[in-house]
């Protein structure tokens, strides 16, 4: 009893050092990493004064070392998954493959982070938790499950897990208004999943390079079923959709078609997963469908898409791209957490830790490019940045 | 009922009493005493299970214990009560998954009733008109079109297994030599054991693909090629069981047969293919029991879209059969549309239980026409 309360001393005095430590280091970090400095100065500015004169007894209570758990969607999975394999392998700095920087190889967004910590003891030490400085034993574990978008909700609704990844608004999934939804729920935007127009190579090629809006809904709700009517080949149009009430196909329905419960009666053909999909457009003359970007190939052509006078192309490079938000088939993909009693802001430092790693440079190019969804513009970074909880 | 057979039966009943009496005075007090504690704790563990309850492990430790002790000190005694309860248990797993997929289906059942001469019957409507639609209103969850599908693909894949497999079997049981029995019967057997992903896998990539190109239809996916895949897979089946039913017909009756001066061949149509006709029935129906059932091959070369093809005995088109539906929509449907796949759960068991009643019945009516043992 009287070692662990010794025990228990040391280890918040050792915590109260390592906090204040952290601050100089966020202090640091701001100054270097340029367009979030506003934001940082002002929250070091708040938390500081609150930190110094409670340090011990946040040391006591406030830091939970426990397991963060999330849920969810399919979609959200690999850049939640991604994030937390690399942050329970707590990648020295050296490595320089997964974190950090050598002569070999260095991580994408490395120069605005530049610190000789793990990876994520610093992204946890900015929120205040005490750096391990072992590989492979981060200051506090994660794991991701992976279900459906509506479990996910249903599971941070319920408090199962801390954060519930959703390819859809938790209003639709959960059947909420937008009002209720936000009393319970902090939405997190992580990264965007375009949904570009595909068709495949045979009307690509005979000339169909782009479509209007008005022109896909047709083909969708059965008025245009051949390709002459659009400008191509004299061909049966072979209309491609997605698993019935699936989140893909509800936004579909409702960017595309103009609500979540559109006739869809032009479609020939569904399917569950985004590889059926690029196979049957493949394999299948005269296809139209509709999926994810990372799936497209020289088979599987996305198409420029017309909405409202502004073409969005399949160029990163054009003036409007189908990778902008504003192009109707993007959607946001959320990682919502729960607001309780205890976190009123909704956002705990332990989430707050874990999503604040998805919102620099370095998790945006790592987590949500390189799995071929589409990373946030500036501004939404800095929006989602000021939902997190205040770094230490 | 006639006074013997009334005296016949309270005979066979005071039998019966007296065996148990019996049974119960010679069996050692303590092996029953041990016996009985061990059936009620068993019996309260699963009332405690039904009730979903956290203490259901305390009568089960306490079935086990007990079980452990009887299986040293009364062995037979609880060996006995223990097969027992294994028969139970399993025909009570069976009638509790019954109930579940039938309660599960009860709220889509109330949602499609539809009036008839002024009363409503539930879940009629699934079956009086052919819309699928559980997203854009009016929303319907009809079965017409998947029913139509089951049917589409169990009749052409029977027509695939069943001429193919019966007379792969004559040859093999009648014709074949030995040496080529002993080697195709086990390959065919092998055969059988293919994953369906396989087949479906090789259906979707190559076969549909190529069936659309040739018959110049809107995309991949048709009810024949689906049901010439299943029939394929069904076919090991009913090799098999045929060939077994074929060669158990006693050689005494194909050499009585010869005797009579027959050629090989009319021994073959007019006394082993009649004597074997139900074990070749059974054989036939086991075929069409694993096409209604079969679910991978279908769900990935299927096109996924609840609808009836036009007109009806187009097999160009292959929609969706009571399984795919299942396997198509499970990971996103919610409230009534889950209902709706437990109610093709439900039609599914029905059928299959209809297709094992037929062919007990068949094998019965059989057995009582050509008589004999076995």
């Amino acid at each position: 009893m009287l070692e662990g309360n010794a025990g228990g001393t040391r280890v918040s005095r050792r915590k109260f050092l390592v906090t204040s430590g952290a601050i100089g280091a966020a202090g640091l970090a701001g100054c270097s990493s340029g367009g979030d400095s506003s934001g940082g100065d002002s929250s070091g500015g708040d938390s500081s004064g609150g930190d110094s004169s409670s340090g011990d007894s946040s040391g006591e209570s406030g830091m939970n070392t426990g397991l963060l758990n999330a849920e969810g969607s399919s979609t959200v999975y690999p850049i939640s998954n991604r994030g937390s394999s690399y942050w329970n392998a707590n990648a020295p700095p050296s490595d320089g493959e997964y974190w950090g920087s050598n002569d070999e190889n260095t991580v994408p967004g490395w120069d605005e982070l530049d610190t000789d910590m793990n990876l994520a003891d610093y992204f946890a030490s900015l929120y205040g938790f005490e750096p391990t400085g072992q590989r492979s034993d981060p200051p506090f574990p994660t794991t991701v499950s992976l279900s459906h978008s509506g479990t996910g909700c249903e599971a941070v609704r319920d408090g199962l897990v801390d954060i519930g990844n959703s390819s859809g608004p938790i209003t639709a999934e959960l059947g909420l208004s937008d009002s209720e939804a936000e009393e319970q729920f902090v939405d997190h935007v992580v990264g965007r999943d375009g949904q570009p127009v595909v068709v495949s190579s045979d009307i690509y090629d005979a000339g169909v390079t782009q479509l209007t809006g008005e022109q896909v809904r047709g083909i969708y709700q059965d008025e245009i079923t051949n390709w002459s009517e659009v400008g191509g080949p004299d061909q049966e149009i072979f209309v491609i959709g997605r698993a019935e009430g699936s989140g893909t196909d509800t936004a579909f329905r409702l960017n595309m078609l103009g609500s979540a419960d559109a006739s869809m009666s032009g479609v020939n053909s569904r399917f569950g997963q985004n590889q059926q999909v690029a196979e049957a457009v493949s394999n299948n003359d005269g296809a139209i469908a509709y999926m994810a970007l990372a799936f497209t190939s020289e088979t599987v052509q996305p198409i420029a898409i017309e909405f409202d006078g502004t073409l969005y192309e399949p160029d990163r490079d054009a003036e409007n791209t189908i990778f902008d938000s504003e192009y109707p088939l993007n959607r946001d993909l959320h990682m919502y957490t729960r607001i309780t009693e205890d976190t009123p802001s909704g956002t705990d430092v332990q989430e707050g830790a874990f999503l604040n790693m998805f919102l620099t440079s370095f998790g945006q190019q790592v987590f949500v490019e390189q799995n071929n969804y589409i990373p946030l513009p500036t501004a939404d970074i800095e929006s989602e940045a000021a939902k997190l909880p205040d770094q230490a | 009922m006639t006074n013997t057979q009334v005296n016949a039966t309270r005979d066979d009943v005071m039998r019966r009493l007296r065996g148990v009496r019996d049974f119960l005075t010679d069996a050692e007090p303590a092996a029953l005493v041990t016996v009985g504690a061990m059936s009620i704790a068993l019996i309260s563990a699963f009332i405690a299970f039904l009730l979903a309850s956290p203490l259901a492990i305390v009568p089960f430790a306490l079935f086990v214990v007990t079980a452990g002790y009887g299986w040293l000190r009364h062995q037979g005694l609880t060996a006995r009560t223990l097969t027992f309860a294994t028969t139970v248990s399993t025909v009570l797993i069976l009638l509790l998954i019954t109930t579940f997929i039938v309660v599960e289906s009860i709220p889509i059942l109330q949602y499609e009733s539809a009036t008839v001469l002024g009363v409503s019957v539930p879940g009629l409507r699934m079956f009086t008109q052919a819309r699928w639609d559980a997203v854009s209103p009016p929303i319907r969850y009809s079965m017409v079109p998947m029913i139509h599908g089951t049917v589409m693909v169990t009749a052409i894949a029977t027509a695939v297994a069943a001429p193919l497999g019966v007379s792969a079997a004559l040859f093999l049981s009648e014709i074949a030599p030995a040496t080529v029995r002993e080697v195709v019967k086990p390959g065919v057997e092998i055969l059988a054991g293919i994953p369906s992903i396989v087949y479906g896998f090789i259906g979707f990539t190559i076969l549909s693909p190529w069936a659309a190109d040739q018959f110049r239809t809107t995309g991949q996916g048709s009810y024949l090629f689906v049901g010439i895949v299943v029939g394929l897979m069904a076919l090991p089946t009913v090799v098999s069981v045929a060939e077994d039913a074929l060669s158990s017909v006693p050689e005494s009756m194909k050499s009585g047969s010869l005797a009579m001066g027959t050629t090989d061949w009319q021994t073959m149509i007019s006394i082993t293919i009649p004597a074997a006709f139900s074990g070749v029935s059974a054989a036939v129906l086991l075929g069409v029991g694993r096409a209604i059932g079969e679910t991978m091959a279908a769900t990935v070369m299927l096109r996924g879209v609840p609808k009836l093809t036009e007109p009806l005995y187009n097999a160009f088109y292959g929609q969706e059969t009571l399984t795919s539906l299942v396997a198509n929509n499970y990971g996103e449907a919610d409230g009534l549309q889950m209902d709706a796949l437990f109610a093709a759960g439900v039609i599914l068991f029905v059928t299959v239980l209809f297709i094992s009643i037929g062919s007990q019945y068949i094998e019965w009516r059989m057995r009582r026409k050509l008589g004999g043992e076995g």
